[in-house]
């Protein structure tokens, strides 16, 4: 199985030949871009495109480290509209409210997250099957608390969303952004980054290892919970409003970029990096179709092209036959 | 069962010898429960067996049956199927987008159902020779073929369903519903076509383990490929059998079956690793989550209910079947 793998690769690692791929994929959108219309390349469009990023960033981080894993979390849009509704019911327009809700819903975020882990851990079904289940069940519970959008938030909580650095930079976007490179680091750096590969890469081995996977587990869909929540709370922000589906089309989504960034389903290869520039390049393809003048329809077939090119170009570990 | 023969004939003996409870809930497990879940709905309300009730929940039951039996097939040979609502809304405009006359049916059913194979056929190649996890590749071609649709219709499918195919989505024969009847036709031919006929053990060996397939001269892409323009004809069918239910088209005809008709699968004991499962035990399934969701209703609880009441049972069934299986 390593022989084949390691056949397969060219020598290449797979994080990194991605990170190419994408960054290609990225300049080659940008000229195309700079050559259809005047406006593109202006800084207004290009920070645009970056603060539209936020949401898809913040619930692809933690859907990385879920498929890194050999996992993939498919509660997440179900998290997503549980906690916006959570958050903009509990706080309800109330100023003093707002730090204990959203310290609340992070939490819930991570317990769910917990639920999912300790559930995969101890039926020893597969995450997708896991996770369908616990994202019905919390999509239900958000439908028990309310059936149409609910509460409010006071003024200055779309900050996250809205507000602006110095230069016009989107404060979410780059909040984001450096989670995104701590997350990175941490992968790098740290003994549970380095077992979160091992663990995905071959579990069973992994485990004869003696590497406590089952805790990296946990921890994985916990931070998966967490990064869910997080974009609960921003969708708040943007909207000003919970609603009981605002994280649908997100559960999806987020394994677009997740692939298009170069990591593998099946786990242990890939990172977090590939996975900005995989947000980045779905952003910059919507606004760059928007600028062609295609319609909102066949942007679809553009995405879902996009996912086929990528993932062909990359080619999964090779099945035996 | 007969079936048992093909699907794992090598573990005979020793499920022989061992016919204890954790067989017994292998087995037959997804029968006992759909008979308890029925006995315990009527006993809380008894208007759930009545005659309109029945015919109510069977007429629910047809076109995600259908999409089970396909989703089955790729499922034993270690896919997956996400494309299949899509294929089953793209059918349904494609009901629409003739003349709405009965002299389009014929029409209407060879295209749709051809729309529906290519789509598996892009599905299959996709799996086979580019190697791309089944759950990509499916989610990609459902973007396209819903990119397509929305192009396509603006947004606004409009037209008329053939009356022939409303007849079949909804009206009944002695106070047994046509799409009932489609539906059992369709699960007989491909029954046989499983469990009875010489590419149903091609099936099970390409899904219990590839190289054995290659070691014995089957060409295991062909096999999977084959079964994915399975699941995309009858996801194709489903469509029309729904669009003529609901009478109306919109983009979204069959929102839903593509997890739907997973969950049904796995809970009717067809493995997610491959080369394991039944064509009546994924049928067992569809019915499951048929009279759950119609139980919440009867039963007077909150329709909000159903969703949550479906993730639970999916965790239960899988770990039971996980447990069993070890």
């Amino acid at each position: 199985m390593n022989l084949t793998r390691s056949k397969l690769g060219f020598g290449i690692n797979r994080s990194r030949a991605g990170i190419i791929v994408v960054v290609a994929l990225l300049a080659i959108l940008f000229i195309i871009g700079i050559a259809v219309s005047d406006r593109f390349g202006t800084s207004r469009n290009l920070l645009n495109i970056y603060e539209q990023s936020t949401g898809l960033a913040l619930v692809s981080l933690g859907q990385t480290l879920a498929v890194l894993t050999g996992g993939i979390d498919l509660s997440v849009g179900s998290v997503i509209s549980l906690v916006s509704m959570l958050t903009s019911g509990l706080i309800s327009g109330d100023q003093s409210m707002v730090i204990p809700v959203v310290i609340g819903v992070l939490a819930l975020g991570l317990a769910i997250g917990a639920v999912n882990g300790g559930v995969i851990i101890l039926t020893g079904v597969h995450p997708l099957i896991v996770t369908l289940g616990t994202g019905a069940i919390i999509q239900g519970i958000a439908l028990l608390y309310g059936l149409g959008p609910i509460g409010k938030v006071p003024k200055g909580f779309d900050y996250f969303a809205y507000g602006r650095l110095p230069g016009g930079i989107s404060f979410g976007a780059t909040f984001t952004m450096l989670l995104f490179l701590l997350t990175a680091f941490l992968l790098a750096r740290t003994k549970a980054g380095r077992y979160i590969y091992a663990t995905g890469d071959d579990p069973h081995a992994a485990t004869l290892m003696g590497l406590p996977t089952t805790r990296i587990i946990m921890l994985v869909y916990m931070l998966t919970g967490f990064c869910s929540a997080l974009t609960g709370v921003y969708l708040v922000s943007r909207f000003g409003v919970g609603q009981p589906y605002t994280g649908a089309n997100y559960t999806l989504a987020s394994i677009t970029p997740v692939v298009v960034g170069g990591t593998m389903l099946a786990g242990g290869r890939g990172g977090v990096i590939g996975t900005l520039l995989g947000v980045y390049l779905v952003s910059l393809l919507n606004n760059l179709l928007n600028f062609l003048g295609v319609s909102t329809h066949l942007q679809l077939v553009a995405q879902g092209l996009v996912i086929i090119a990528a993932v062909s170009v990359y080619v999964e570990k090779r099945r035996i036959a | 069962m007969a079936v048992a023969k093909a699907e794992d004939g090598l573990n005979r003996s020793a499920a022989r010898k061992s016919f204890g409870m954790g067989e017994i809930v292998k087995r037959y497990g997804i029968y006992l429960f759909l008979v308890l879940a029925i006995l315990v709905t009527t006993a809380i309300s008894p208007a759930f067996v009545s005659g309109s009730n029945i015919t109510n929940m069977l007429m629910q039951l047809a076109p995600l049956a259908v999409v089970v039996i396909g989703q089955t097939f790729v499922i034993l040979v270690r896919g997956l199927d996400l494309s299949v609502a899509s294929v089953m809304a793209t059918a349904a405009v494609i009901a629409t987008s003739f003349s709405g006359q009965d002299g389009a049916a014929l029409t209407v059913l060879f295209a749709s159902i051809a729309m529906g194979a290519a789509t598996g056929l892009a599905n299959g190649l996709l799996v086979t020779k580019r190697n791309v996890s089944p759950f990509l590749a499916t989610l990609a071609t459902m973007i396209v073929l819903q990119g397509f649709r929305f192009a396509a219709t603006q947004g606004a499918p409009s037209g008329n369903v053939p009356p022939i195919f409303r007849l079949l989505g909804s009206a009944k024969f002695y106070g047994v519903p046509y799409n009932l009847m489609v539906m059992l036709v369709m699960a007989a031919i491909f029954a046989m076509l499983l469990h009875k006929a010489a590419f149903g053990r091609r099936v099970f060996i390409t899904g219990g383990n590839p190289v054995t397939a290659r070691l014995v001269g089957i060409s295991a892409d062909r096999v999977i490929i084959a079964c994915y323009m399975i699941c995309g004809g009858l996801a194709a069918l489903a469509g029309l059998l729904l669009s003529g239910f609901v009478g109306v088209v919109d983009n979204f005809v069959g929102r839903g079956f593509e997890l739907d008709s997973i969950v049904a699968a796995v809970m009717g004991g067809v493995a997610l690793s491959g080369g394991r499962g039944t064509i009546p035990g994924a049928l067992a399934g569809a019915a499951i989550l048929v009279v759950l969701s119609n139980a919440v209703v009867m039963i007077g609880m909150p329709v909000q209910l159903q969703i949550i009441v479906k993730g639970v049972v999916i965790i239960v069934a899988a770990s039971l079947y996980v447990r069993t299986a070890r």
